[in-house]
């Protein structure tokens, strides 16, 4: 009966109270999709690199270089020269490696030179490797694989010549060397989707007529004569490294840190991504922090907006009154009121967070790799709306408790 | 022909500046900032501490004088007894089963497996340009610096555990220990995979739930 009466109370009043239960769904949607963001963003950071025990490039901040060899977000500050590489190699600690090589791109997308082993030493997710979808590995010189990423947005096929450009935003081409698609790898949730790989030699032949970043002018080998040429590269830009037992990683790491020919760096990809998410922590701590003030806002709004009905609703009151209600049951009617409010936004606000997520998760993914994962809620979120229930509870006793006051002192007849 | 000599001399000395300048590198170090690197792997967890000297006894010079002494003494044999510095849950059962105390000074760190390397480095002297390098003179001033050197704790602690899953919180009664220290940089690995932490005295311990 109290359900029923304080319903259509509210249905009689549907603009302001839609109005309401839509701010404060929004606001709790706020909330929910940072939460969400932050989760999946850190998972789908951590996921990226698995079983590789060491990253070593040139000496850098360990955030920096996890950035820049993992996430292709930057650049190196340096390369490591290949002399340095074979020596970590031949170190007894070392299970494998696999060179990496930065520093061109197609069409915005990095171009990444390394060798066949890295599809198998690459893992994701766990244990995840990567796998080739369509066509092979790199089998010739000019041949390149592409992300599955890369292959979408540019609708490549196998077979598609593609040319590689110099530096990451330039306009000059190496396009006297077009390379060919031999093969387009599986979609894997990480930036090797958006990479453009090809083989470490390529690299080096693709740059046989520069010098220091620009085209030796007149000069042009023949693509025969490159196909000749020794193609061991200079110089890489990281490696990835796996050590024969765990508990050889640190000297390994020292080794590396204090190598006298050539500075170089050394980092567990774990550990530098913990420091890197130490840093981000603020900044996510801050969203959180003004998501929850934007739902303490519109908690204040809601109580802001049974306040002003107050005055309308005295006439209301007064009926309730005439028809046999205590002014216990006016409290109850509001406080029902605004359990009946916080729920109906919270139903609001998750079908709004989904229909939100789904519409920005492509976006999202294409442009920052970030797969936000649409799952059913967590149990976490259950407690945040039993907390939400109870604090607009907790809102609505001021108005109620001044309802209360209003229907003694007017009893049924209202003297406005 | 003699100009020849000359070039070649000048390249030469050109090379051994470089290789000197290539091989020029300083560790970092930071006071109130203690490194710990945690690896697991089977039954077996190592513990390496490298603690700067300001952190343990408050002074990183060389110990001369009786009472600087007597300090860093001390301190070693807090090291030795690893309870004064880190407790495993005791449901892991982890014994002991090797453990290294010890003190850096200055800057030979590296001072057991590059010891090959540094003879490589010495050929370099034997080129011909020996006038050039009467600097190693210079080199000696070292020892002025090493006053003011920066002497840093080094503890390594192998246990072999019964139970090594049960190992989800590692306490560090260091803080205590050692009134003077700051934080711990922690670096820590096992098979699931590597993650740092940062510990500070007021919250003395790590959680290692899920990551062994």
């Amino acid at each position: 009966m109290l359900l029923k009466l304080s319903f259509s109370s509210l249905y009689a009043r549907l603009v302001t109270v839609g109005m309401t239960i839509l701010a404060i769904s929004v606001s709790l949607m706020l909330y929910m999709s940072v939460e969400k963001l932050r989760t999946s963003a850190y998972t789908s950071f951590t996921d990226t690199i698995s079983q590789t025990d060491l990253i070593v490039g040139a000496r850098a901040s360990s955030v920096q270089l996890l950035l820049y060899s993992v996430f292709r977000i930057g650049n190196a500050t340096n390369n490591i020269t290949w002399e340095s590489y074979l020596d970590l190699v031949s170190k007894e600690e070392v299970d494998w490696t696999v060179p990496i090589s930065l520093g061109d791109s197609h069409k915005g997308f990095r171009v990444m030179g390394t060798n066949k082993e890295f599809f198998s030493r690459y893992k994701y997710r766990g244990s995840q490797s990567v796998s080739i979808d369509k066509g092979y590995l790199f089998e010739d010189l000019y041949d390149v694989v592409l992300g599955a990423g890369v292959a979408e947005k540019l609708g490549y096929k196998i077979g598609t010549s593609l040319v590689v450009s110099h530096g990451l935003q330039s306009f000059s081409d190496h396009d006297d060397q077009p390379f060919r698609v031999s093969g387009i790898l599986k979609k894997t949730g990480t930036p090797v989707d958006n990479t453009v790989i090809v083989s470490l030699a390529a690299i080096e032949a693709i740059h046989v007529d520069w010098s220091t970043g620009a085209k030796i002018p007149g000069q042009l080998t023949p693509i025969d004569e490159i196909r000749e040429m020794d193609l061991t590269p200079k110089n890489i830009t990281a490696a990835l490294v796996g050590v024969k037992s765990k508990l050889t990683i640190f000297q390994l790491q020292r080794w590396i840190n204090e190598y006298p020919e050539e500075a170089m760096t050394a980092i567990l990809p774990g550990a530098a991504l913990q420091e890197l998410w130490r840093v981000v922590g603020v900044i996510e701590n801050l969203l959180l922090g003004i998501s929850v003030v934007v739902i303490f806002t519109t908690l204040v709004g809601m109580a802001a907006i049974m306040f002003s009905s107050l005055s309308e609703r005295r006439r209301e009151m007064a009926i309730w009154r005439a028809m046999g209600a205590s002014p216990f049951t006016v409290i109850g009617l509001l406080m029902l009121e605004a359990i009946f409010i916080s729920i109906l936004s919270i139903t609001f606000s998750v079908v709004l967070l989904f229909c939100v997520l789904n519409l920005l998760q492509p976006w999202i993914d294409y442009n920052y790799g970030i797969l936000v994962n649409i799952e059913m809620l967590a149990i976490k979120d259950m407690y945040v709306f039993a907390v939400f229930i109870i604090a607009s509870i907790t809102v609505s006793l001021l108005p109620a408790i001044r309802a209360y006051w209003f229907s003694i002192n007017d009893g049924m007849t209202i003297k406005l | 022909m003699k100009k020849n000599i000359y070039y070649s001399l000048l390249i030469s000395a050109m090379v051994s500046v470089s290789a000197a300048e290539e091989t020029r590198q300083v560790d970092k170090h930071e006071h109130g900032v203690g490194e710990l690197n945690i690896a697991i792997e089977g039954n077996a967890i190592d513990f390496e501490f490298f603690i700067p000297g300001a952190d343990i006894v408050g002074f990183e010079y060389e110990a001369k004088t009786e009472s600087d002494i007597a300090l860093v003494n001390a301190a070693l044999e807090k090291f030795e007894n690893f309870d004064n510095i880190f407790s495993l849950s005791e449901s892991s059962n982890c014994n002991l089963v090797n453990s290294e105390i010890g003190i850096n000074q200055d800057d030979d760190h590296d001072d057991h497996d590059d010891h090959d390397e540094h003879d490589e480095h010495d050929d370099h002297d034997n080129h011909d340009d020996h006038d050039e390098h009467d600097d190693h003179d210079e080199h000696d001033d070292h020892d002025e610096h090493d006053e003011e050197a920066h002497n840093e704790f080094v503890a390594h602690y192998s246990f072999n555990c019964g139970n090594i899953k049960e190992i989800d919180r590692i306490s560090f009664p260091y803080f205590t220990t050692f009134p003077n220290s700051g934080e711990l940089e922690v670096q820590f690995v096992s098979e699931i995979g590597s993650t740092s932490f940062e510990v500070e005295g007021d919250e003395p311990f790590i959680d290692l739930k899920g990551k062994i």
